[in-house]
């Protein structure tokens, strides 16, 4: 029996061993709360009646202070906290929502030259803290989205204001030079409720510019006590209708009334933005009564349909985004006219749309999407599906590059190597081969070496697509064709869009300006630097309690996200 | 026992700098940055951001700077979730993927080894037979498939569990069973045949010769010397447990640091890279050491001078 003890006395003290491995382990990391021991479940079972909402931002947003913030996610938490100057209504026309009201040249808001602004405040306005939001608020927060040391990636589109690129750019200069800068920037607050903005130029859509959130105002106070930690709950004082209440890093976010709101309550007393980047995860979410809202995977959207119990959930809202094929209009063969107006013709969209995007989106011809200024049904109709004359087009283009037939084209795409895109790639090699008989090579890359492929305008033809920072056509013309623009990833150059650009950019006269806009659209068209392929529609499922969703082209990461003060939760 | 502790620890030292260096190198080398957009933003923009994280110094500075604050303690900021230094990022995921790998790895030991065991003494028995399919099915199911079915089952259709999130003992149960399968799996196919390696063994026939019970031949004989190969894979298979699974983190929506690795290493995180692969190096050079000392403990041919 000694022996038998001695054989159960190693096995313990292996265990004791093994146990203290792994408590050296969860050692690393003891200050923080392992939090597994609570049975709490984070799941909104929320009593009837409750006015509690429960969606998925999909991922944690990168930084949420609106001077930095870029991406959707980000946006979809700022505009709940801030409101700015101006704002969006639900059809993206502009609004004033702290200023007064809209400053135009009749009510001496806008000087007649167009270069000088003055925003009068509303002086009932206040921050979650109680104090009052002034034109100081607002003077910080634009001088110090321009603060060449802060790196803001939105910095650019604000350099219309006066002296505000040359403050940007100073990042290699003393810090003299610097102040001196930044004290000529064109933004004063002249009263405590007065804000004045001089441009360098003209900029007629900088009204919109001022809507959005990287103007919204921020506290110099709170800031300059709390550093990095300002955007964390409870240090995050904003002046829109919800407050942060908790962030649980890579987890979820909660969101509650502000209590010093100014304008009209929400009804909401409560919104959990949960962080499932998973789109089947989120569909179970969804179904098991813990989002109010989802996605679903792509590639699902007809099955969704289909399906008797939850197609009448289903809710779409077209977005201003517009997805297309770039070539490369200064590599062979792409640099020929008829070829690339024959691919164009040769790709059946409608097909598309239906197989691969699972019929969700509409069908684009034309590059500027509908809901917007600038949208033209009319246009680009010559690219409408007819195989016949894509092949005459194809025969002249062969002609004029002097090749004997399409297999000396050599043809190359690259792509994302996601699953979606490579579909998106195998659909164009069908319709290639099937239409005009052309061999594609397929080339996927790893994402962020594909960006920059195209970025740095390395690529030969790539799938890309772009979605509105604003809605005017200003935002989707001169970046993106404009000689050696910095979106300008197809190589497209042309004097006389270029001339065009430069007038409509300052035209004051609205209709003239949509006009210009509409001429400089209608030359990328006719010179096919890109195929468009399709608008993009969002596509969620939403419970039949939750009431007043808004959607508008314009949403941050979740549909309806700008206007969460128009919910009720009628259970 | 003491020197060679102390010896381990020194070359761990020089490791974590390799790993280093050649993660700093390699990290620069791929091509695309963490300010490669799509939106392509404008090039004063870049310049901003590149001197505010140091981007514009020398390669070999940039790493001195690294190492040096790296030496103090901090490991930089990240470079996606800018308001946050990766140290804070880090331990908030750790923990979170620790407990998680935790729960699995002890799911994995307590269904795994038993099951190899009862399978090897009752060879080609049902138990056997039952521990070979089981083994078969959840070494070749992929885990984003069976957590999708967990899901559908517990979540969707019974209501047991959340289908994700954090913080309850609820949302830990789905995917510590999805990470536990294939460790699960393995493990009992390890044990069982290691087990039946052993039973064959010269020195358990001796054993049986001198009339000693099957019990004690067992316990004393059989299991302590088959369970060698099994701390040799479990070890790996606790830090790989530990450090997190992308998967089935992502899946579940569990804040771990398994999804934060794959992310920065996609969103080119320089910062949260470096920070990850230095942690994760470190973590697994303290688990093999481990391991190393537990087979001196189990195994007398192994000693350590």
């Amino acid at each position: 029996m000694v022996k038998h003890n001695d054989g159960l006395k190693v096995s313990r003290r292996d265990f004791l061993k093994t146990a203290g491995a792994l408590g050296l382990l969860a050692a690393a990391g003891s200050s923080i709360p392992l939090g597994i021991f609570s049975t709490g479940c984070s799941k909104s079972n929320a009593p009837a009646g409750a006015q509690e909402l429960s969606v998925n931002l999909a991922g944690e947003p990168a930084q949420i202070d609106p001077n930095r913030a870029s991406w959707a996610a980000e946006r979809s938490v700022i505009s709940q906290v801030f409101e700015g100057l101006l704002g969006f209504d639900k059809t993206l026309t502009v609004i004033p929502v702290v200023a007064k009201e809209l400053p135009t040249v009749a009510n001496k808001g806008i000087s007649s030259d167009g270069k000088t602004y003055t925003f009068n405040l509303k002086n009932n306005v206040t921050w979650s803290d109680g104090t009052k939001v002034m034109a100081k608020d607002f003077a910080y927060s634009i001088v110090r989205m321009l603060d060449p040391d802060l790196a803001t990636e939105y910095a650019s589109f604000y350099y219309p204001i006066a002296g505000a690129e040359a403050y940007n750019g100073a990042g290699t200069k003393t810090a003299a030079e610097k102040a001196a800068l930044k004290a000529a920037v064109g933004v004063k607050a002249t009263g405590d409720y007065t804000l004045q903005v001089t441009l360098g130029d003209a900029y007629p859509v900088f009204l919109q510019l001022m809507s959005l959130w990287p103007v919204y105002p921020v506290r110099e106070d709170v800031i300059t006590a709390q550093g990095d930690k300002w955007t964390e709950a409870g240090n995050y004082i904003g002046n829109g209708p919800f407050i942060l209440t908790e962030w649980v890093h890579q987890d979820h976010m909660t969101f509650a009334q502000n209590p010093k709101y100014w304008g009209t309550k929400p009804k909401l007393t409560k919104i959990t933005y949960k962080m499932i980047t998973d789109a089947n995860a989120a569909l179970a979410a969804y179904k098991n009564g813990e989002l109010d809202m989802s996605g679903v995977p792509v590639g699902t959207e007809k099955a969704t349909m289909g399906d008797a119990s939850l197609s009448p959930e289903i809710v779409r809202n077209a977005d201003l985004t517009t997805f297309a094929f770039q070539f490369n209009v200064h590599v062979a063969p792409y640099d020929n006219l008829n070829l690339r107006k024959a691919i164009s013709t040769a790709v059946d969209r409608a097909s598309f749309v239906d197989k691969v995007r699972g019929g969700v989106g509409k069908v684009a011809l034309s590059w500027i999407p509908p809901g917007m200024p600038g949208y033209d049904a009319t246009l680009g109709t010559e690219y409408s599906f007819d195989v016949t004359k894509a092949k005459a087009l194809l025969a002249t283009a062969l002609t004029e590059l002097k090749l004997a037939d399409a297999s000396k084209l050599a043809l190359k795409f690259q792509f994302s190597d996601t699953a979606s895109n490579k579909t998106i790639a195998q659909f164009l090699q069908g319709q290639m081969k099937d239409n005009l008989n052309i061999d594609l090579t397929l080339e996927p890359m790893e994402s962020k070496a594909f960006t920059q492929t195209v970025n740095s305008a390395k690529h030969t033809w790539a799938w890309f697509g772009w979605g509105a920072d604003y809605p005017d056509p200003d935002n989707w013309l001169p970046q993106l064709f404009g000689t050696g623009a910095g979106n300008n990833h197809t190589t497209y150059s042309n004097p006389a869009f270029d001339a065009i650009c430069k007038t409509a950019g300052k035209e004051l006269d609205n209709t003239k300006r949509l006009q210009e806009w509409a001429d400089a659209q209608k030359m990328v068209i006719a010179d096919a630097p890109i195929v468009t392929m399709f608008y993009r529609e969002r596509f969620n499922l939403v419970k039949p309690y939750f009431k007043g969703l808004t959607p508008t082209g314009m949403d941050g990461q979740i549909m309806g996200d700008q206007f969460w003060t128009n919910v009720t939760i009628e259970k | 026992m003491g020197k060679y502790v102390i010896r381990r620890l020194l070359w761990m030292v020089l490791v974590l700098f390799v790993v280093a260096f050649v993660t700093f190198c390699l990290m620069h080398l791929v091509p695309g940055g963490p300010w490669d957009r799509d939106k392509a933003l404008p090039q004063t923009v870049v310049d901003n951001l590149n001197r505010k994280y140091g981007l514009d110094q020398p390669f070999l500075i940039q790493f001195k700077n690294y190492i040096f604050n790296a030496v103090r303690g901090d490991l930089g900021v990240s470079y996606i979730y800018q308001d946050r230094s990766v140290t804070s990022i880090i331990m908030g995921g750790f923990p979170v993927s620790a407990t998680l790998g935790l729960v699995a790895f002890l799911i994995a030991i307590l269904v795994g080894v038993p099951l190899g065991i009862a399978a090897a003494i009752k060879q080609n028995s049902f138990v056997d037979y039952f521990a070979v399919i089981f083994a078969t099915i959840f070494a070749s199911m992929p885990n984003f498939v069976l957590g999708i079915l967990l899901m559908i089952i517990f979540s969707v259709t019974l209501h047991w569990f959340p289908t994700s999130g954090w913080g309850s003992i609820r949302q830990i149960i789905m995917p510590a069973f999805a990470l536990a399968a294939l460790p699960a799996a393995y493990m009992a196919r390890i044990s069982r045949a290691s087990m039946l390696d052993v039973t064959r063994q010269d020195y358990i026939r001796t054993a049986r010769a001198k009339g000693l019970t099957e019990r004690v031949v067992l316990v004393r004989h059989i299991l302590r010397n088959a369970m060698i190969p099994v701390i040799t894979i479990a070890g790996p298979e606790l830090a790989g447990l530990v450090t997190g699974s992308f998967i089935v983190e992502s899946l579940f929506s569990v804040p771990g640091i398994g999804r934060l690795f794959v992310q920065s290493v996609s969103q080119r995180d320089y910062g949260l890279i470096m920070g990850t692969v230095l942690f994760y190096a470190f973590a697994i050079a303290i688990i093999n050491l481990v391991v190393d000392i537990l087979y001196g403990m189990i195994d007398p041919r192994i000693r350590y001078d």
